[in-house]
């Protein structure tokens, strides 16, 4: 199939109520023309909302919904140049594949002829070609799957949006399909919306995450960023999994200084002169964390290791600081510590983040 | 095909389906104001003429009109007081009656392993293919003053006219309502709960009267409150076997149509509607109730039943089968021998109708009953769809009078339809087209709950689906939803046929000179002497319903196989 016109999205101040339920408080939100871009939060947190506002399946209480340049806040959903993949993939039971995929053609009045034709192109994108006298109940999950993105993207949408496609396949499968999607929609260029509430399938689509927390968005980024440099708690514990540690910030300014216990740390995180000799909370990523012997000669925090786990690839282990839990992740092959024994943590950029409120 | 043409094309429909659009945003509120319009001038109107009727002078509204005169006549007249104190007896007595039987009936088909239950549920159904009037015939060919049990076998004077008469049909008439409502009840309640008690030492009884008994008060409560409702408003069974005995549906009858009394029939209707409405409120608002008691644990596998205890449920549903077998077998028989229970020759006779109607009747509710069957399921799937898809403003409007049909005695209905639409301008009085909409109205209510219950079972999201690939509300409709309701669809077209063949007490008004019904006529050729006739005619009206239960069956069979995606939800 060929490339896409695809356009930006934008969401100026969306508010979105249910009667006295608020579900999304003032959303400002661009996606870039051409992008993957996932909403990830738990359920509950307006992510799924946001999609729907997109596909005109619900109209925002108050704010204004841009596709490109069009104002659509109101525009019925019928006629909004977007597609959407749903998660029990609504697929019509009572049609074969072919007729599924050709529906939104025929909606359009497309003749027979032209429309077979585009169901043979579609399907054959996502490796179905030949599947259309099947009915749906003939076919596995994962086909299911990919009939609902054909079905969408017949259309040549400008704007596809995907409401966690995957959620209802076994793990192997997810894995596939989410690189399938991906490849799909790098070869068609066409502006995708991705909802999600696994942190793994997001890191791995995405060109953009916006991760979401009761109704606003927490943090806006690509996925090394919200790895990386999460903002809050709730970020840093939500991508993926984070120490807390107390430290106090030593220099601020452009570039900062931080001290846990007598372990320094120079981040290149911006920190307001304000907060010097304040207590602050850092998250840090198991992997920024390293053990090294009790006798050994640099600067570390002392420990003792609480259990150990052997994960093939690696160990992870938990140990106590100060009366503190840490997490972290040793690669085989690193010298082993048995349980019991005492060490010291190291600690060493990237994947620590001052989180100050 | 290029790539530009086929923009240009897709550009082109585009602007076309803005228009369709605009055009599309019409359609949900028209429908739910025809259905609104619908209900306020076929059910409200109706209702209002009878409510004029009782309360004002001549029913000319005006305050110096209004007047009780019409209930104090009615409440100090003994000859008619004696109507109200009747019905409420007999209700009460059948309300008792039928909800103990059906209690253990289905506790045997749900809760213990006897054998034939199958055959069983399918005896307790029958009488809902046969108008209310079939129990009443077969009791007096068995029990009447020329009975064959009571005069020719015993040779005793005791017949079974009279209060006795009405209560033992009404059971054997209402034995099948009550019996969907505890058996959905006795199957979804977790008999797991019973085993636990069991298993903690409670005896058989006390596991009975604190566990079962308890577990299923909704379901006891609301199929009480559903045979009140149907043994208060039937007028069938009543008028055939009750002689002297008035009761409130047959007074309103004798009134209207004896005496021209249209005022104190409109009176006795307004009395008639207090208990019915009660009971039917009280059922609404427990199964409403019940539905939350519905455990999705609910557990299909019943342990071995004691060999005693199987013996004796089987022997009590036998029983309860024969009897409802006995009632159909004796009016089959009854038509087809020449003087019962004297003479047992067989004879085609009594199918050669003496009256005005005979088989042109049965014709015309034959075809009545399609059109009702059509109209009434497509109309009730229409309005739940614009109801429970789009929520229209009106929505919980809508759903209040599209329930209140089921608290409206279909006498009162049908007497007030008289009222409403015996004029001139009114084309459609007098003619077939009012027996359809007055059944269509007077069963809109079930019609109703059974479509939106099946749209609630389609993913949302199907729909939405549709929308989102640019279907209109219509396409949506047509090329969907429909598609996806057809068992649902022929489902309520049965149960409309099966109203409308079978009713009597919502139609008797509505014949006429010109338009008569087969169930009607049974009643017409019972009161002038014709018993064996009116047998015959109950036996058409059965073998009509069987062969239409039977077709439908099979396009059911048909329909699930060709389509056989009935599964509505992805998981």
């Amino acid at each position: 199939m060929k490339k896409h016109e695809s356009s930006k999205v934008q969401l100026i101040n969306v508010v979105k109520s249910f009667g006295d339920n608020t579900v999304l408080h003032g959303i400002d939100l661009e996606i870039q023309a051409g992008s993957l871009t996932t909403l990830l939060g738990p359920s509950g947190c307006g992510k799924t909302t946001i999609l729907r506002l997109i596909a005109g399946l619900e109209l925002p209480t108050s704010g204004k919904v841009f596709l490109g340049d069009e104002d659509v806040s109101v525009l019925s959903a019928s006629l909004r140049d977007v597609a959407m993949v749903f998660q029990s993939y609504a697929l019509f039971p009572h049609m074969t594949v072919g007729q599924n995929v050709g529906y939104g053609l025929k909606m359009q009045g497309v003749g027979k002829e032209e429309r077979e034709q585009h169901v043979k192109e579609a399907l054959d994108s996502v490796g179905l070609d030949g599947f259309q006298p099947r009915y749906i109940d003939q076919m596995s999950g994962g086909q299911q799957q990919r009939v609902a993105v054909a079905r969408a993207l017949i259309l040549e949408p400008k704007v596809m949006l995907f409401d966690e496609p995957l959620s209802n396949l076994d793990s192997k499968l997810r894995r596939q399909m989410r690189e399938d999607i991906r490849r799909l929609q790098q070869e068609l260029g066409v502006t995708s919306v991705y909802v999600t509430h696994d942190q793994d399938e997001a890191l791995a689509v995405s060109d953009d995450v916006v991760v979401m927390k009761e109704g606003v968005i927490a943090q806006q980024g690509t996925p090394k960023e919200l790895y990386l440099q999460p903002n809050t708690k709730f970020v840093a514990t939500f991508m993926g999994d984070a120490n807390i540690l107390k430290g106090e910030v030593i220099v601020g300014g452009e570039k900062s200084l931080l001290r846990i216990d007598n372990v320094e740390i120079a981040t290149d995180k911006p920190m307001s002169v304000d907060l010097i000799n304040k207590t602050i909370e850092i998250a840090i990523r198991p992997e920024a964390l390293s053990l090294i012997p009790a006798d050994d000669n640099a600067i570390g925090l002392p420990c003792t290791i609480i259990s150990k786990a052997y994960i093939g690839a690696a160990i992870e282990y938990s140990v106590k600081w100060n009366g503190q839990d840490l997490f972290l992740v040793s690669a085989t092959g690193n010298q082993e510590f048995a349980i019991g024994e005492t060490a010291k943590v190291l600690i060493t950029p990237p994947g620590i983040a001052p989180i100050p409120d | 095909m290029t790539t530009t043409q086929r923009e240009d094309t897709s550009l082109q429909n585009y602007t076309v389906s803005s228009v369709r659009m605009e055009f599309d945003k019409f359609i949900v509120p028209t429908v739910t104001i025809f259905i609104l319009l619908l209900l306020f001038f076929f059910m409200l109107f109706p209702l209002w003429m009878i409510l004029k009727l009782s309360f004002f002078e001549g029913g000319e509204l005006a305050l110096a009109n209004f007047t009780l005169n019409n209930f104090k006549q009615y409440f100090t007249t003994a000859y008619t007081l004696r109507s109200l104190w009747h019905s409420l007896y007999v209700s009460g007595v059948t309300t008792v009656i039928v909800t103990v039987i059906i209690f253990f009936f289905a506790y045997a088909l749900t809760r213990t392993t006897i054998a034939n239950k199958t055959f069983f549920r399918n005896i307790i159904m029958m009488p809902l293919v046969a108008p209310s009037i079939v129990q009443a015939l077969a009791l007096i060919y068995l029990f009447g003053r020329n009975g064959l049990i009571t005069s020719h076998f015993f040779q005793t004077d005791w017949n079974i006219y009279g209060a006795t008469g009405i209560i033992v049909s009404e059971v054997l008439y209402c034995l099948p309502h009550a019996f969907v409502i505890l058996f959905t009840t006795l199957s979804a309640v977790d008999i797991r709960l019973d085993e636990a008690a069991e298993s903690l030492g409670a005896s058989p009884f006390k596991v009975f009267t604190r566990i079962t008994l308890p577990s299923a008060k909704y379901g006891i409560i609301s199929a009480a409150a559903l045979t009140f409702n149907l043994t208060i408003t039937d007028f069938g069974n009543p008028v055939v076997i009750g002689g002297n005995y008035s009761v409130l549906a047959t007074e309103i009858y004798a009134q209207v149509t004896n005496l021209y009394r249209f005022d104190l029939g409109a009176t006795i209707s307004i009395i008639l509607l207090v208990p019915s409405l009660g009971a039917f409120m009280l059922n609404y608002y427990i199964s409403r109730k019940s539905f939350a008691m519905i455990s999705g644990a609910a557990r299909p596998f019943i342990p071995p039943t004691r060999r005693l205890k199987k013996i004796l449920y089987s022997v009590y549903c036998y029983i309860i089968a024969f009897s409802i077998i006995l009632i159909f077998a004796t009016v089959i028989i009854g038509s087809f021998v020449k003087v019962w229970p004297y003479d047992w020759s067989l004879t085609l006779a009594h199918y050669k109708f003496p009256s005005i109607g005979g088989y042109s009747a049965l014709w015309t509710s034959l075809w009545i009953s399609l059109i009702v069957g059509i109209v009434g399921s497509f109309v009730t799937l229409v309005a739940a769809y614009a109801m429970e898809t789009r929520k229209p403003y009106f929505k919980q409007v809508v759903y209040f009078f599209s329930v209140m049909p089921a608290a409206i005695p279909g006498l009162v209905m049908g007497l007030g339809f008289i009222l409403a639409f015996n004029k001139p301008y009114y084309w459609f009085y007098g003619t077939p087209w009012i027996v359809v909409i007055n059944i269509v109205i007077c069963n809109f209510t079930l019609g109703i709950l059974s479509s939106v219950s099946n749209l609630k079972n389609i993913d949302p999201s199907i729909e939405e689906a549709s929308i989102s690939l640019g279907g209109d509300t219509i396409s949506t409709f047509f090329k969907i939803i429909f598609p996806l309701s057809r068992v649902a669809f022929i489902q309520n077209f049965t149960y409309f046929f099966m109203r409308s063949m079978t009713t009597i007490s919502a139609v008797i008004f509505l014949v006429s000179a010109t338009v008569h019904l087969a169930a009607i006529e049974i009643i017409m050729l019972d009161n002038d002497g014709w018993t064996a006739s009116a047998n015959a005619m109950c036996t058409c009206i059965i073998v009509i319903v069987f062969v239409m239960l039977g077709i439908l069956h099979l396009v059911n069979k048909w329909v699930s196989k060709t389509s056989g995606r009935e599964v509505m939800i992805e998981s």
